[in-house]
């Protein structure tokens, strides 16, 4: 439970940071962020180690407390977003490419807390 | 009122956008691929949801659930034809967002006197709660940007 709660700590943080980065380039830039995307990429790369956590957990009978299914649906779901994001961000170069990628970070942000809650 | 020049950073880029790269409605670019990425958002949260309830639980309240599959597929809807530079997409969006309006306003409604009837959650169940009231938001910011683009209508 601690070693979880301890990538729901970092995946916030990451989710956080992605967030005010890209909310901040908004403000200031008129074209994608290189930082905001990365930020999009790093919200990216968390949630397929989360993933592979997720599924050595259950794999090792440690399983979620609710639905499995519902818990894989938002996981699925929250994984084809960022990069969905990403090329919808650099497919224009705008300031809103910025809102684009804060907005997915955000929604990371709160189906991670989702998952957390199914998986206790 | 439709003589206002529009003096919007967002139009002028969009405009200055099409002239270089051939015509592409102000509908789908700048704050209005905003728009659309949260429609997009709402309509995958939805319609997946929807379908996890109905192939888990379809039993509990059938109501609900196939209201959450239709609403989420009119969100993919409206997603759809916001982003599309197609003839006659405005006036598909402009249905697609009037449905969600009504929708989550009855829905809303209807959740919160008959209780019973949608017990089980689905986005527009107490007036989108559950989403952060995006589900009852969202609709009007996107008629507004209907409007704003109503030139795209026979576009």
């Amino acid at each position: 439970m601690i070693a979880f709660n301890g990538f729901f700590i970092a995946g916030a943080i990451i989710c956080a940071v992605a967030f005010l980065v890209a909310v901040i380039a908004t403000a200031i830039r008129r074209y994608p962020d290189d930082w905001a995307l990365i930020g999009a990429a790093a919200t990216e790369v968390f949630l397929i180690v989360y993933g592979i956590a997720a599924a050595i957990r259950q794999g090792g009978g440690n399983s979620v407390a609710g639905d499995p299914l519902e818990f894989w649906g938002y996981f699925i779901t929250a994984l084809i977003m960022p990069p969905i994001a990403f090329f919808w961000a650099i497919s224009e170069k705008s300031r809103w490419s910025n809102a684009v990628l804060a907005a997915s970070a955000a929604v990371t942000f709160v189906m991670l807390f989702r998952m957390e809650q199914i998986w206790q | 009122m439709s003589d206002k020049p529009r003096n919007s950073r967002i139009v002028q880029a969009a405009e200055a956008k099409s002239a270089e790269n051939g015509p592409k409605p102000s509908r789908t670019t700048g704050l209005g691929r905003v728009i659309i990425s949260i429609y997009g958002i709402l309509a995958l949260a939805a319609t997946v949801r929807g379908v996890y309830q109905i192939l888990s639980k379809f039993d509990e309240a059938p109501t609900a659930y196939i209201l959450s599959v239709i609403s989420g597929l009119i969100y993919v809807v409206a997603t759809i034809s916001l982003a599309s530079p197609k003839r006659g997409a405005w006036m598909v969006s402009l249905w697609a967002v009037s449905i969600e309006l009504i929708g989550v306003l009855v829905v809303g409604t209807l959740s919160l006197t008959h209780p019973e009837v949608f017990a089980h959650p689905s986005v527009w169940s107490g007036f989108g709660k559950g989403y952060g009231y995006i589900p009852l938001v969202l609709p009007i910011v996107g008629l507004w940007w209907l409007y704003r683009n109503r030139n795209e209508r026979h576009a």
